[in-house]
């Protein structure tokens, strides 16, 4: 130990060391050492290239129509059949990214923004306020999310817009919950305590102790719910109460495909797949980013 | 004296990140009959893991590596799972730190001790309720009859810790490990359970293997004492001896750290450093770098473990050299 | 005589211990009556089993739980009165050393972080902030090397000592210390009590050392207060009670201190039972189910606390 006085010499003397380049490859580096989600994380990165340079790879335009081939089956031509007014289904697949991933993304920074607000301000002030908000949540979360969205765009009206809404405010009590429940078993941590030991102030408190541990949790849950606002919206498309056709989007494709199922299966296959498939690396990838963000699987 | 439990050269790895690594160096040491044999040493000395390794109880990321582990007359490393979980409970029993985890939360106090009976005592019916009643009575538990019923969350601490000892002792086992089996309790506490084990040990002849931080427990209860660091054995000894001529660096330090009504007002000693991790072991002596005594020697090779008397043995090259010297 | 740096009168706290919404309310006293005295440069210890309150008492002492009733008078200025924004002025001058120091510091910011909270939250200036930090380290016996590291990069002994800088780097007048060295080996335990009473010297700190474990607590504490299921049983300096201790529960609690010496003379008071709940405590002498010498005064009356031998004392055996 040193002596007052010798700590008080002056420091420029000594070298304080800079802080080293906060950059984290680490957590990248484990995500990559789960073989199925390294799988999944480029799968979805080709989908998002795919919808980003939609008009060089859709070999037509999607609402071009080919009078001369109706329901025409997967061929040279028209890689994957065409529909009954002659739309190329590939072309559409491919410009129904963007929308997919648009609404999601949409919907998903609703769901992330409001539910991470409530669920951090119910587990920090507690008492009645938590008590209201979550009986509130628990009332929306009573019912399942798609018929939560259902009646959101019942009243705001069928569109693509108010799809993208529905889909994200139907989502918020359940992410709420998860995001409180995280936030709880910081709050009776010792640092949070510490922290008010030390006088700091509640939002400085809820930024450097709360907002770092939840992190974590955010990541697994939003990508998660990436599945979730995928599906419900592909759900309100398919019922009708989401994109409006022409759009190329993939439920209202499913949707228009389930009138040919005999005659062209290809119409409600495809899409049904590219669905599938994006939800599943999606849930494949969050499941594996759980394992990597969960305290306990730390050797 | 008869030996009720030899531990030779026991060494116990642990999957690391880069290969095993070795937790548990080569540990020797006996329990003869009757007697409470103590292992003194701080966090990651290796203390627990010996205690586990006796009854292979290690998780998954741990095996015992090498040497021999003879309770009685067998060697309990060449045992099957099925042989040792005949023992484990009836002859050789284990009681743990934590007794709130140790117990089953939703099993009666009586269902739970009954149990060990029935399994390897082959009793049945009122013969248990009476044989557990008798135990609970013998552990100093209150209105036996009644806590029979009840479930371990209705008890106290120091109530938890007494029927895991009843639980231990309910078959009569000839070794009862005791791993930090005061650490969660409080002082007025821990000296009823003191007592209790001492009570034990001489009504029932059992031997008892102590594992503690604490060289205040050691002195109040062990006959002799192992003393580990950095998952080696660096002292032997008596209590008694141990506590007055300590003859390791190591035991010397702990007791001089150890606050006592002798160094009131006086600056405490204290170790320099920390104890070092499995990675970090080198090829000297593990205690070279915090020892006061520590010689030229002490870095270049480990210390063999000499008999310095008939009852003490001590790893450290201050004792080889005076051998030499004489 | 000089007023004393830190008073505390009649500290009460009350908890509602309410089963069910349909039940009537239920209060658990955890901290009943206690008073004290903290003088500058002085160091008091509360001692006492799990569940006496200690830990309770001293965080009303920072108002981390808010106190029922009671004043406590920090340089003669009643802190429970102050305003939420005045108090969190004031903890400046009051900080805290908790029990584990892993528990105490936010995993997922570095040392350097960790701190300059305390920096930032009363607003020393950021150019002086790595200059203080650096300072604190040094008196600690870190050094500047460690400011990008995590807490779990630490050992038991360093994250405790870090705890400790956080405390510090202030400059508070008074640290109140939760069972600081329990969580640590005897060896790193001892290395930290030394640099307690080395910055106690250095910088004027008064504690509060908390603690279950009376070895540790005679070697750094003036004077000691023994807590009994929420009250102080006996308070006074440390050398007259451990000479003599009065109240039969200091009594059994001195003498349960294991002797590191096999030669001390091991006459023992083995408490019988174990202690009761608070939320249903016994009447009279909340000690007298336990006690030796308990009579039926005792049953009935709660002692005073009286001045006896140098030291107060609430026992009716004193009377």
């Amino acid at each position: 130990m040193t002596k007052l006085s010798e700590a008080y010499k002056p420091i420029q003397a000594r070298s304080i060391p800079k802080a080293p380049l906060n950059v984290k490859f680490d957590t990248l580096k484990k995500i990559m050492s789960y073989k199925r989600a390294k799988y999944c994380l480029a799968f979805l990165f080709l989908i998002v290239i795919i919808g980003v340079f939609a008009p060089i790879l859709a070999p037509y335009n999607p609402n071009k129509l080919f009078y001369d081939a109706l329901l025409q089956p997967p061929s040279k031509e028209h890689l994957l059949g065409t529909d009954a007014i002659g739309r190329d289904t590939l072309s559409r697949l491919i410009y129904g990214v963007r929308v997919t991933l648009s609404v999601s993304v949409f919907a998903l920074g609703i769901t992330f923004v409001a539910g991470t607000f409530i669920g951090l301000i119910c587990a920090y002030i507690g008492g009645v306020v938590d008590n209201i908000l979550m009986r509130i949540m628990d009332i929306l979360l009573a019912l399942p999310s798609i018929i939560l969205a259902l009646a959101i765009v019942a009243i705001l009206g069928p569109s693509l817009t108010n799809a993208m809404l529905a889909v994200g405010i139907a989502s918020i009590p359940g992410f709420a919950r998860l995001i409180r429940g995280a936030a709880l078993t910081i709050k009776s941590s010792g640092y949070v305590e510490a922290s008010r030991s030390i006088g700091s102030s509640h939002s400085w408190i809820l930024r450097r102790q709360f907002l770092p541990n939840v992190t974590g949790v955010l990541i697994v849950y939003t990508t998660l719910f990436i599945g979730v606002a995928i599906l419900d919206t592909a759900a309100l498309s398919f019922i009708g109460l989401g994109a409006q056709p022409p759009t190329s989007e993939w439920g209202t494709m499913l949707s228009e495909g389930k009138d040919y199922l005999y005659e062209a299966w290809w119409l409600a296959t495809f899409p049904g797949l590219a669905i599938t498939a994006v939800v599943f690396s999606v849930n494949f990838l969050g499941d594996a980013l759980r394992d990597v963000f969960d305290p306990k699987s730390k050797g | 004296m008869e030996n009720v439990l030899e531990v030779k050269e026991l060494t116990t790895q642990f999957k690391g990140k880069v290969g095993y690594l070795t937790v548990v160096d080569k540990v020797d040491f006996t329990v003869r009959k009757g007697e409470v044999m103590g292992i003194v040493g701080e966090s990651g000395c290796g203390k627990s893991v010996t205690s586990l390794s006796i009854l292979q109880l290690l998780d998954k990321k741990g095996k015992v590596s090498g040497g021999e582990i003879r309770f009685k007359d067998i060697d309990l490393l060449k045992q099957g799972e099925k042989e040792l979980r005949k023992i484990r409970g009836k002859e050789i029993s284990m009681i743990f730190q934590d007794p709130m985890t140790s117990l089953n939360p939703v099993l009666t106090i009586g269902k739970q001790i009954g149990e060990i009976i029935v399994k390897h005592e082959k009793q049945k019916g009122s013969n248990v309720k009476s044989k557990v009643v008798e135990l609970l009575q013998l552990v100093g538990i209150p209105r036996a009859n009644e806590l029979f019923h009840e479930y371990p969350h209705r008890l106290s601490g120091g109530m938890k810790q007494r029927v895991m000892i009843a639980m231990a002792i309910a078959c009569n086992p000839s070794l009862l490990i005791a791993d930090e089996p005061t650490t969660a309790l409080d002082v007025t506490i821990q000296a009823q359970i003191l007592d209790l084990l001492r009570s034990l040990k001489d009504d029932m002849d059992m031997s008892i293997l102590l594992i503690t931080h604490d060289l205040g427990v050691v002195a109040e209860i062990c006959d002799r004492v192992v003393v580990m660091y950095a998952g080696q054995v660096v002292e032997t000894t008596d209590s008694r001896t141990l506590l007055r001529n300590p003859r390791h660096p190591y035991t010397t330090g702990l007791i001089e750290s150890t606050p006592q009504q002798s160094t009131i007002g006086k600056r405490l000693k204290s170790i320099p450093g920390q104890v070092p991790t499995p990675d970090e072991y080198g090829m000297g002596c593990r205690f070279a770098d915090r020892c006061p005594k520590a010689m030229e020697i002490c870095n270049h090779g480990v210390p063999p473990l000499l008999m310095i008397d008939e009852n003490t043995s001590c790893r450290c090259w201050l004792y080889k050299e005076e051998e030499h010297g004489v | 005589m000089t007023t004393s740096l830190l008073q505390v009168r009649d500290l009460e706290k009350r908890f509602r211990a309410q089963k069910s919404f349909f039940q009537a309310k239920q209060y658990v006293h955890a901290v009943n009556g206690v008073s004290l005295e903290l003088n500058d440069k002085e160091t008091i210890g509360i001692v006492g089993e799990s569940g006496c309150g200690k830990s309770t008492t001293g965080r009303c002492l920072l108002r981390l739980i808010e106190p029922t009733k009671g004043e406590i008078l920090f340089q003669g200025r009643d802190i429970t009165k102050l305003s939420k924004v005045e108090m969190n002025k004031l903890r400046k001058e009051i900080q805290m050393v908790f029990q584990d120091p892993m528990e105490s510091m936010n995993p997922k910011l570095t040392i350097r972080e960790i701190l300059s909270e305390p920096l930032i939250a009363h607003k020393i200036p950021k150019a002086q902030h790595v200059e203080l930090i650096v300072k604190t380290l040094d008196l600690v016996g870190l050094s500047e090397k460690h400011l990008f590291r995590y807490p779990h990069e630490f050992s038991g002994g360093q994250r405790q000592r870090i705890g400790i800088a956080r405390a510090i780097i202030l400059r508070p007048k008074i640290v109140v210390l939760d069972e600081p060295v329990s969580a640590l080996d005897v060896s790193v335990q001892s290395q930290i009590l030394n640099l307690l009473q080395d910055l106690q010297e250095e910088l004027g700190l008064s504690y509060i050392f908390i603690s279950h474990d009376l070895g540790v607590v005679q070697h750094i504490v003036h004077r000691i207060g023994v807590m009994y299921l929420g009250e102080m049983v006996e308070i006074g300096e440390k050398e007259k009670i451990f000479d003599k201790p009065l109240h039969p529960y200091t009594q059994a609690l001195i003498s349960a201190i294991p002797k590191s010496d096999p030669d001390e003379v091991k006459e023992r008071i083995i408490l019988t039972g174990e202690l009761p709940s608070p939320s249903n405590p016994p009447s009279g002498c909340k000690f007298h189910p336990r006690c030796m010498y308990a009579t039926d005064t005792c049953r009935s009356a709660k002692p005073e606390m009286r001045e006896v031998e140098g030291r107060k004392v609430a026992c009716h055996l004193y009377n």
